[in-house]
């Protein structure tokens, strides 16, 4: 427990210099704004801002980037509540009810209750980092190939049997993303796979086209088809910021269950926060004592999935910051952005790097903290900015995505490939895929190859040893127990719509 | 893949409209079949050609309505994948597999893209199996102008600079809406053009080309010519005859 102290301390130490403080403010300032425009998520928003932190010392970076993400999340929510669209996956689920409650002049009390319930989530979920960050670096030792590679499988399982849809077509997703991250260069033999000879995929597609492109891009093409009145902006004024005595007691209960919640889904690689805010949500409706006042403005329909989104994108740096696994799209990009600044994720940070750790686990309390002082009194600003018709808006965030995507690489092919999967996930709408657990096979492809390939190797070609050792069967027994609970339902279901027909 | 289906989302369904199946068959049928040409380049035919000659033939049971779908939706959406797979399968072909315990490059790409197969048949088959939504309605216009837009962009920003290739990118996207008017696009394109300027440029010290480079216009087509090249080159593989 002192040490816990020590260490954060030493982390509070290093996030409150003034520099520091000030990287972190004007991450969350920036990533709030882009995270407000509706159609970039918060995957897209961090690969945008990311050149911006190239020039800082590598402890600033990664403070500013952190702030860039809890933006960007908030962010979200604002649009959501707002406008009805989700500026980011996860707060799709925010809409729902934040949405019916702006309707009702309530936009005032839902912001702040997603403040509010962020902010609680947060400080929870970043003394859960801090806690839990020694003992599972301990962990990390005793994994091996195998091991990590059954943790990724347990991961990509998580996705599948949280995805809304069918599992199958999940499974389907999840293989396509794992295949498409196979072109390139093979990391062992330097081969060039299914790249046809074509200089650009030499070095892989890159993982934020895909991104711009799926989440982006055909998001767009999509609401271009929609009608009108789906995408209206609350004309009436966002009166009374503050929410009730009432709205806070109502809610407490839902904050703090969503915040456990979330804090666990985040962990999981494969959870992660958009998991965690539906998963929140359901949660929510399903003990409430009244369910049909969910999705009319029911105020635990907005806290608990914006705590448990909060959560969640905190206690996925554990993964991250442990075990070297980006647990999803983001962590993948923060991967990305240390590796430039010649950080290698993993168990060694902690020990080697200890002022970067805990200045990164504490400027999550600090950023948490800015999101509050920036977005209560600035949700005016952002109303002001949503107020500008969804028909100039969506051609203002395609050319900022156009540049975004060109300044990563100054690379004009990189925006050609994002158009190409801009059309492939208009596509996957119509057939109803969903994009997510693609993207997520697309991030762990890489590791888990190159794991699976490892253990193979020191197995002597064995493949039961995926089973045989007992950290990793334990973790694929889970992940089979869990596909087969989230199947049983199904074919029970369709064996009763045999039997009615 | 642009299987246009007529919303009628209401109205129940029994069997899919004649002209659904006709356009869902005949894309299953060519892709299929390009397929089956395409493992004649390859070393280690027999498995994709099989996956794809069996696809074909689905898509011409589909075409001939032998194929009660019932679930449009998914039975298309799994065709694609196996296809997809198929593919894969066909573009790893000649990365050297398995030696003695190592994997080899393309052991990974070939079993990850088998299971896709089968997890897209197993999607299909439930499509024709059970009942499921219709395939909404592919719009063409709207998407079309945003990726020209896109395309444009990338084409553009290179010899012409910044201000002209996001200037020209949001007009033609912003053609894309309905309700698009005229001075106010073009205002709005001018505003935003200077925001990203400021941003980009100026605040963010990004290293972008502004204006037009002096030889602009040789540089576009040089652009061209390599991207023809690229094409011609990629055909002449196929085509011995081409060079």
């Amino acid at each position: 427990m002192s040490e816990l102290l020590s260490n954060l301390a030493l982390g509070f130490g290093v996030a409150f210099s003034p520099m520091n403080i000030l990287f972190c403010l004007l991450g969350a300032l920036v990533g709030t704004l882009v995270g407000v425009l509706p159609g970039i998520g918060t995957v897209a928003t961090i690969a945008m801002l990311l050149p911006i932190t190239f020039g800082l010392p590598p402890v600033g970076a990664l403070i500013m980037l952190a702030g860039i993400y809890y933006g960007a999340q908030y962010g979200g929510s604002t649009t959501s509540v707002l406008v009805n669209i989700p500026g980011e996956a996860t707060s799709v689920i925010t809409c729902l009810d934040g949405h019916q409650m702006a309707r009702q002049g309530r936009a005032g009390a839902a912001l702040a209750i997603a403040a509010i319930g962020s902010f609680f989530a947060g400080c929870v979920a970043t003394v859960l980092v801090a806690a839990l960050g020694a003992p599972l670096t301990s962990l990390a030792l005793l994994f091996g190939p195998a091991e990590y590679f059954s943790l990724m499988v347990l991961g990509l399982i998580f996705a599948v049997v949280l995805a809304k849809g069918s599992v199958l077509k999940a499974i389907a997703m999840v293989m396509t993303g794992l295949l498409m991250s196979m072109v390139g260069s093979d990391l062992e033999t330097g081969a060039g796979r299914m790249t046809f000879d074509i200089a650009e995929l030499a070095d892989g597609i890159g993982f934020t086209n895909i991104a711009m492109g799926v989440f982006g891009f055909a998001e767009i093409i999509r609401n271009l088809e929609l009608p009108e009145e789906s995408r209206d902006i609350v004309s009436a004024k966002v009166t009374g910021l503050m929410p009730t005595r009432k709205d806070l007691i109502d809610s407490s209960g839902a904050i703090a269950r969503g915040t456990l919640l979330g804090s666990l889904l985040g962990i999981l690689p494969g959870g992660g926060a958009v998991i965690a805010s539906f998963a929140a949500y359901t949660f929510e409706k399903r003990i409430a004592k009244d369910p049909s006042r969910f999705g009319k403005g029911a105020i635990q329909g907005v806290a608990a999935p914006e705590s448990a989104n909060n959560a969640a994108a905190q206690t996925a740096f554990i993964p991250l910051l442990t075990l070297g696994i980006p647990p999803n799209a983001v962590m993948a990009l923060m991967v990305g952005a240390m590796t430039i600044h010649g950080i290698v994720p993993g168990p060694q940070v902690m020990t080697k790097q200890p002022e970067l750790f805990w200045g990164m686990i504490a400027s999550m309390w600090i950023g948490n903290l800015m999101l509050i002082i920036i977005n209560l009194p600035l949700v005016g600003v952002w109303v002001t900015l949503l107020r500008v018709p969804y028909r100039l808006l969506f051609p203002s965030i395609i050319v900022f995505c156009c540049i975004g995507i060109y300044s990563i690489n100054n690379s004009p092919t990189d925006v050609m490939i994002s158009a190409m999967y801009g059309v492939f996930g208009y596509w996957l709408i119509k057939h109803d895929f969903e994009a997510a657990p693609m993207l997520l096979g697309f991030v762990l492809g890489p590791l888990m190859e190159e794991n699976l390939r490892r253990a193979m190797l020191i197995a002597r070609g064995d493949a039961t040893v995926f089973f045989t050792r007992p950290i990793s069967g334990g973790l694929l027994a889970v992940a089979i127990l869990l596909l087969v609970l989230a199947v049983l339902p199904m074919i029970r279901k369709r064996r009763e719509e045999v039997f009615v027909e | 893949m642009a299987e246009d289906v007529q919303p009628s989302r209401n109205t129940p369904h029994v069997d899919e409209p004649l002209t659904d199946r006709l356009k869902g068959g005949v894309i299953i049928t060519v892709i299929a079949l390009l397929l089956v040409l395409a493992t004649f380049y390859i070393s280690n035919p027999t498995v994709p050609r099989v996956m794809a000659i069996l696809t074909g033939v689905v898509g011409v049971a589909v075409i001939a309505g032998l194929v009660p779908v019932r679930g449009p939706q998914d039975f298309y959406g799994g065709l694609a994948l196996v296809l997809f797979g198929t593919f894969a399968l066909i573009a790893s072909a000649e990365l050297p597999g398995q030696r003695g315990f190592a994997f080899g490059p393309g052991t990974a790409p070939r079993l990850f893209a088998m299971i896709l197969a089968l997890v897209g048949a197993a999607v299909a088959v439930i499509g024709a199996l059970s009942d499921g939504p219709r395939i909404e309605k592919y719009k063409i216009y709207g998407p079309a102008l945003v990726i020209i837009g896109i395309s444009l962009f990338a084409t553009l920003i290179r010899p012409f600079g910044l201000v002209f290739a996001t200037y020209l990118a949001f007009l033609v996207s912003i053609m894309g809406s309905k309700e698009m008017k005229w001075v106010e696009s073009l205002i709005a394109a001018a505003a935003m053009t200077l925001g990203c300027v400021l941003l980009f440029v100026y605040l963010l010290n990004l290293p972008f080309q502004l204006w037009p480079q002096a030889n602009a216009p040789q540089l576009l087509l040089n652009q061209f010519a390599d991207l023809f090249k690229s094409i011609f080159a990629m055909l002449a593989k196929l085509i011995p005859g081409l060079n």
